[in-house]
């Protein structure tokens, strides 16, 4: 009686769920943490009342305090403001990446793996094209190409990624293909599409969703580096990459560049850990 | 068994080149669907201050006036004699102003693999050997921070660390040893964490094996156990990891070289980016794609040479397939 009480107890608890699903502390932490950043991309004035385009001259330069948590820049505006209403374009620019990513590459896999033969062959060589030209060059011509601005430098991101997801699609999808269920679905008369929408699908793409992960943080770097090169939006827009960008400038006052890229750090630690996470209970 | 590599080696040959050939159609057909048209952006920027006549010169030079699929077969045939076309903002040939940047970015990226050579040693050393209290556990998170932290925010530490406050290097000379010491460690530790992350997987792999039992066994020392019997069989598939990295090492460069103010291959793109000065582009992309594509057929040939264990007696047609699976799981390592 009491062992039943103290399980129900237990369940209702923060702790007693965790352990019912098997989350480790820190990948709870990195789920806090996405949640959080996620939550600054939707509603930014709800987390700081500064304006993070129009600055206090008077204010410039100031260090990071209880007034301004990560200190003000060179125009008197609250980065803490900056970076908060920077995100909801880094973030959703990243997940732009990850999903041209996954569905562009996820199509070749499918394809290539699925039909094999001549289709095989043609789609084996375009991602071996795309795998020789250094990922970040990639993405730097295709951006040069299509003008700068932070959706293009999301788009150039996420056609570098189409490449690693053929790949881990294709043999995914060839190691489903050989497996006794889906011949048996063969024996039963299901139509190709209907198998390979209803088993192939499903049980290839259980690999690709923490590689998604992954790549999302990844994404994140990426469109930080073209952002910091330029390639995204011009001030005043606050993505990430761009404010650490501005903030080389002034080295003297170190926060303008630590602040931006411990945002930048912790969201892609977590979106990596949880990645890993979700890697190891599959 | 010589046979079998014969034919190996030729079929990774022919892929090699067609991959090559493909690389540069891709990059002519990405850079010319340019939206803004080169001649107008550029030749006819006031700020380059070209008269008339040398604008028509250029363009004849460059053969702009000429349908995009005459230009492709032009340039991509000038491509396999070598000829890389002129530069259309300084007019000079592209080779040279490639071969002016060259060494500053191949000194940065041989002394960047070597950091991050080092490191990943010197990590998966540690995740195997340290004691727990001397952080062992640390150091095995070491490769995911590394790979999450952008590597021009590594340089900007850096500049800042040693530069700003201890004074060990200027940025305004960013030749000097001290400069070209800290870009390598900036863009060499993104790259460390890849390699270290294969070693330990392969490390624990191999000291689960019998004979590192056996070593143990007979007392040898752990520092001996490694260098001696489990740094051989795991450093291997660590070949095609470094092979694979090259890419990364040429991108890197690109965003370290603009951190520390050094003029290589990585400026001249970021200037021909904002200039639109096509031909450099067209072929620093195609010559990185040609260093990549022959360092990884370098490696694959090599690879079987150095472990005997790899079998390439397999039917001809299942070469292909097997070779994709393990760099697929090679993949997976590096990520995971």
């Amino acid at each position: 009686m009491s062992l039943v009480s103290s399980y129900s107890v237990s369940r209702g608890t923060t702790a007693g769920w965790l352990t019912a699903i098997r989350m480790p502390p820190i990948v709870a932490i990195s789920f806090a943490v996405v949640v959080l950043v996620i939550a600054w991309s939707v509603a930014p004035g709800l987390f700081t009342s500064y304006d993070p385009v129009n600055g206090v001259p008077a204010q410039k330069l100031l260090g990071p305090s209880a007034a301004h948590w990560f200190g003000t820049d060179h125009l008197g505006r609250d980065l803490y403001a900056r970076v908060v209403y920077g995100t909801a374009s880094s973030v959703s620019s990243a997940l732009i990446a990850v999903v041209i990513g996954v569905v562009a590459g996820g199509v070749i896999g499918l394809l290539a793996g699925f039909l094999g033969g001549w289709v095989d062959t043609v789609l084996a060589r375009l991602v071996d094209v795309l795998l020789a030209i250094p990922k970040f060059l990639l993405a730097v011509i295709v951006v040069t190409a299509i003008g700068f601005a932070t959706t293009n430098a999301a788009i150039a991101t996420g056609v570098s990624a189409v490449a690693v997801f053929a790949r881990v699609m294709r043999s995914e999808v060839i190691k489903t293909r050989q497996a006794t269920f889906v011949e048996a679905a063969f024996l039963l008369g299901g139509s190709r599409w209907h198998i390979l929408w209803r088993h192939v699908l499903p049980n290839a793409s259980r690999s690709v969703l923490p590689l998604a992960v992954l790549q999302f943080g990844d994404s994140i770097l990426v469109i930080a580096s073209l952002a910091f090169l330029g390639y995204g939006d011009p001030p005043p827009a606050s993505d990430w990459g761009l404010l650490i960008s501005i903030g080389k400038d002034y080295l003297k006052w170190p926060w303008l560049v630590y602040a931006p890229a411990f945002v930048t750090i912790a969201t892609v630690l977590s979106v990596n850990r949880i990645s890993r996470w979700l890697r190891k209970t599959d | 068994m010589r046979n079998a590599y014969l034919t190996y080696a030729a079929k990774r040959l022919v892929q090699a080149v067609v991959v090559i050939l493909l690389a540069y159609v891709f990059t002519f057909v990405v850079v010319s669907i340019l939206p803004g048209d080169p001649i107008t952006n550029v030749l006819r920027n006031p700020q380059n201050g070209f008269t008339e006549t040398e604008i028509e010169e250029i363009i004849a030079a460059q053969g702009l006036d000429k349908p995009v699929l005459v230009q492709l077969s032009t340039s991509l045939s000038n491509f396999l004699t070598g000829d890389l076309g002129l530069s259309m903002r300084t007019n000079r040939p592209v080779t040279t102003l490639i071969a002016e940047v060259l060494p500053s970015t191949l000194v940065l990226a041989s002394a960047g693999l070597a950091v991050a050579l080092v490191l990943a040693l010197v990590i998966a050393y540690g995740t195997r050997f340290l004691p727990k209290r001397f952080g062992q556990g640390l150091l095995r998170d070491f490769p995911s921070l590394f790979l999450s932290v952008p590597n021009f925010v590594i340089g900007l530490v850096l500049i800042h660390a040693f530069g700003f406050q201890l004074g060990l290097f200027r940025v305004i000379q960013p030749d000097s040893f001290w400069a070209t010491f800290f870009a390598a460690i900036a863009l060499g530790i993104p790259i460390s964490a890849q390699i270290a992350e294969v070693l330990i997987a392969n490390l624990d792999h191999e000291s689960e094996q019998e004979y590192a039992a056996v070593a143990r066994s007979r007392g040898i020392g752990q520092m001996r156990l490694f260098a001696k019997h489990l740094l051989k069989p795991s450093s291997l598939p660590v070949v095609t990891v470094i092979a694979l990295t090259i890419g990364e090492l040429l991108g890197g460069s690109l965003i370290t070289e603009t951190v520390f103010g050094r003029n290589g291959i990585g400026s001249l793109v970021q200037r021909s980016v904002t200039t639109q000065d096509l031909p450099v582009l067209q072929a620093v992309v195609s010559l990185a794609a040609v260093v990549f594509v022959l360092v990884n057929l370098i490696a694959d040939l090599v690879y079987p040479l150095l472990d005997p264990r790899v079998k390439l007696l397999g039917a001809p047609e299942r070469r292909p397939a097997a070779a994709d699976e393990s760099s697929v799981n090679v993949s997976k390592v590096v990520t995971s």
